[in-house]
């Protein structure tokens, strides 16, 4: 098994309805490959990390780097892991009108991201942390994803 | 019927066909199509004069010329206004006319005309169109060669055979050669020698292929100056795989180039700088993901810059200490607050070093970036552990012996008093026989005052060495604070402990120095000391002015905290120690005690357990 973290840029910002849309398929088609993990998404900032056994994640990063609606995709880190860290593929995003989203399966307010499980080691925590940070911004710093002491 | 047969044939012709007779032209034969032309009905038998239907005055007049000269004449793409259905002006229409003199019976006499009009308004229409489309592109030419000529780039056009079929006249100016120069032997021996030989492979396989080039290379100049130039073309295609012609152009990227390549060149140098250097060196990005390890962080580590990662150098530290690091870490990327922090990192080896990890934000035109440095100061730091382990216990055994000798010389006054009372007694109510025993008395008498006087030499002697009798001066708060601070950085840097310093409402204070120093060394020490070992130490020192406007100390910290019995005053006994496991003689808070007291004031605490602990200093009791 391994995952990858990338950041990237949108070519143009995406609605509520993109994210939505963009919501549901991926979560359907990552539930179908086993593949689990993060997206966060803010102003066109793109960042996500992904789970799942390299046969499947290589050929889907590929086809991700390739995919027109987002440009500037830089890959952080891409290794192997012996477990999952993340139990089900969910996106975090702030919905322009965010009545509605927070039922959604899969939804998370870019504040109520929990913190990552001590499965992940404390630089792969920072990573997603700087990630977070790069995709939100400052605000995202107060709610650290990094095990308290 | 043969007659008949050909009238009908010309009475439907597609071409207008009119014979007019006699030298007043009067209208004979006119078949269908004549009849449109001319428009008007027309009357057999009329003069033409009378009845010119569409026909101008012009013609009319050029009718009678072939009249009488009998010499045929054609107007070609004449035009007619024919009057169309409606009073509008139709478009214009043109025909081909025809004049043939008709002799009749073969003889010389001219006796009428045969008028023939051919419409050929379409093929008119046709080749004015065309002329209109070449002045078009005479005009599309000239736009196209003023601006060719006009951007500073040099432009061309090549053939399939690779010769230069076109070059704007920007080539001769830039490379000083006479209009005459032959470009196709010229250009290449303008080329760098250098990079002569790979343009010229490259245009001929590019040319091979049948697509378009860039390159970049050496021209030189008309001063003689070899100028890098970018070479742009792409092939004129027609048909899907037939290049006819390659347009481009040349543009001067001489100093771009330059300063890309001195950029190149100082960044080079930088890395080479870099890696020369026998500490861990490293850059990061806005984002705070690690982009550069300098080589002695590979060798260090044992790991590969890509091994490494952008947050692999976390993975070196010590565990215990990767989260506190890390989150710092973060912060510093959220705020843009400069990196520090003392951390043990593991060597290939696998030893844990101790290095001070510093890092600060870079921001210039081409935008933010971090550098760091980790510096190895794990002898410095063991050989400051050990020194400050031995000063440590120097300082305590010295403090320890002084207390001892002070509280001791204080303590054998009162003995020594009951003995001197007890002596007085003794003369008073013995009596002695022996002259020599009084004198004994008087002896004994002598040795108690020497002993009182040696205790009271004693006690000064101590206060003297630790200058606690020094006279009183005006003392700024900070700057004694400061002092005793930097001697005590280590334990602050160790502890991460933070310190907030408020002397704002009573920043004076006139005391002995060393008495104040000694008050706010034992204090600062001990919440450093005994600070909760879940949280970093917050100390929070504060002047204030009492009700009565007497300067008061306040020391409050969120350490350990301590059991207080109820006694008012109970915790500052010698020797007494509230928190075993901390090192320490227990003289410390005794001692400030003693100090404050001994100029008219006194000390008070509150504590609470595992929340922290607060000393106030009463300088002076009004």
């Amino acid at each position: 098994m391994i995952h990858i973290i990338y950041i990237s840029r949108a070519v143009r910002p995406l609605s509520d309805q993109d994210l939505q849309l963009l919501l549901d398929q991926c979560r359907r088609d990552n539930a179908q490959h086993n593949v689990t993990g993060v997206l966060f998404y803010s102003h066109g900032n793109i960042a996500q990390l992904i789970e799942g056994e390299a046969e499947v994640l290589e050929p889907l990063f590929e086809k991700i780097s390739r995919d027109g609606r987002h440009s500037n995709v830089m890959k952080l880190v891409d290794k192997p892991i012996n477990i999952r860290s993340f139990s089900e593929w969910s996106m975090a995003f702030h919905p322009l009108e965010p009545a509605g989203f927070e039922q959604l399966q899969g939804f998370l307010l870019p504040n109520r991201v929990p913190p990552v499980p001590s499965s992940l080691t404390i630089a792969d925590a920072t990573l997603i942390d700087l990630v977070r940070l790069a995709v939100f911004g400052a605000d995202a710093a107060a709610t650290s994803v990094l095990p308290q002491a | 019927m043969r007659e008949q047969q050909l009238k009908d044939i010309l009475r439907h012709m597609p071409a207008g066909v009119a014979t007019l007779q006699g030298p007043e032209l009067r209208y004979g034969f006119v078949n269908e199509a004549m009849q449109e032309v001319l428009g008007a009905s027309v009357t057999e038998g009329f003069p033409i004069t009378e009845c010119p239907g569409t026909l101008p005055a012009d013609l009319l007049e050029v009718m009678q010329e072939v009249y009488r000269r009998g010499q045929p004449y054609v107007a070609k793409a004449y035009r007619l206004a024919l009057s169309s259905e409606g009073d509008e002006p139709g478009r214009p229409r043109y025909f081909d006319i025809a004049l043939e003199p008709v002799r009749e019976g073969g003889g010389e006499e001219v006796t009428g005309l045969l008028l023939f009009a051919v419409d050929v308004t379409g093929q008119e229409e046709a080749r004015q169109r065309t002329h209109e489309l070449a002045i078009e592109t005479r005009r599309l030419d000239t736009r196209l060669r003023v601006l060719t000529e006009t951007v500073p780039q040099i432009t061309f056009t090549v053939d399939a055979k690779g010769n230069y079929e076109y070059v704007s006249p920007q080539w001769y100016y830039f490379t000083g050669q006479p209009p005459t120069a032959d470009l196709n032997a010229m250009w290449p021996l303008l080329i760098h020698p250098d990079d002569r030989l790979r343009i010229l492979y490259q245009t001929d396989a590019a040319r091979t292929a049948g697509i378009g080039w860039s390159y970049e290379y050496r021209l030189r100049r008309h001063d003689g100056q070899y100028r890098w130039v970018l070479s742009r073309a792409l092939p004129e295609l027609h048909a899907p795989d037939k290049p006819v012609f390659w347009h481009g152009a040349l543009t001067e990227v001489h100093d771009q180039r330059e300063l890309a390549e001195a950029l190149r060149r100082g960044e080079a140098e930088l890395r080479f700088l870099a890696d020369s250097i026998p500490e861990l060196i490293w850059t990061a990005t806005a984002e705070g993901f690690v982009d550069y390890y300098n080589q002695y962080s590979e060798e260090y580590s044992g790991l590969l810059s890509k091994d490494l990662g952008p947050t692999g150098w976390i993975n070196l530290l010590h565990p215990s200490e990767q989260a506190n690091a890390a989150r710092r870490w973060v912060h510093s990327i959220a705020t843009g607050e400069s990196y520090e922090g003392l951390f043990r990192m593991r060597r290939h080896d696998e030893r844990f070093r101790w290095h001070i990890i510093r890092a600060r934000q870079l921001t210039d035109a081409r935008g933010l970036r971090w550098f760091g440095a980790c510096t190895d100061v794990d002898d410095q730091h063991r050989l400051r552990e050990v020194l400050q382990t031995q000063y440590d216990e120097l300082a305590r055994t010295n403090r320890d012996l002084d207390t001892f000798v002070y509280t001791a010389s204080h303590d054998l006054k009162q003995p020594l008093f009951n003995l001197r009372g007890l002596f007085d007694e003794l003369r008073r109510s013995a009596s002695f026989d022996d002259p020599q025993e009084s004198q004994i008395l008087t002896m004994v008498d002598e040795a108690l005052r020497q002993l009182d006087l040696t205790l009271q030499d004693l006690a000064a002697t101590v206060q003297d060495q630790r200058g606690l009798s020094a006279p009183t001066e005006s003392l700024d708060l900070r700057n004694v604070a400061d002092e005793v601070l930097l001697g005590l950085r280590a334990q602050v840097l160790e502890s991460q402990a933070e310190i907030e310093l408020d002397f704002e409402a009573a920043p004076t204070l006139t005391y002995g120095r060393a008495n104040l120093r000694s008050v706010l060394h034992n204090l600062l020490s001990n919440a450093l000391k005994f600070s909760h070992p879940g949280r970093p130490p917050h100390i929070k020192v504060q002047s204030n002015l009492s009700d009565t406007n007497q300067p008061i100390l306040t020391v409050h910290d969120n350490g350990l905290g301590m059991e207080l019995p109820d006694m008012p005053t109970p915790v500052f006994q010698p020797f007494t120690r509230q928190h075993p496991h901390v090192a320490g003689a227990g003289v410390g808070i005794y001692l400030v005690q003693r100090i404050i007291t001994s100029r008219g004031g006194h000390l008070e605490v509150t504590s609470t357990v595992g929340q922290g602990t607060a000393f106030s200093v009463y300088w002076f009791d009004a």
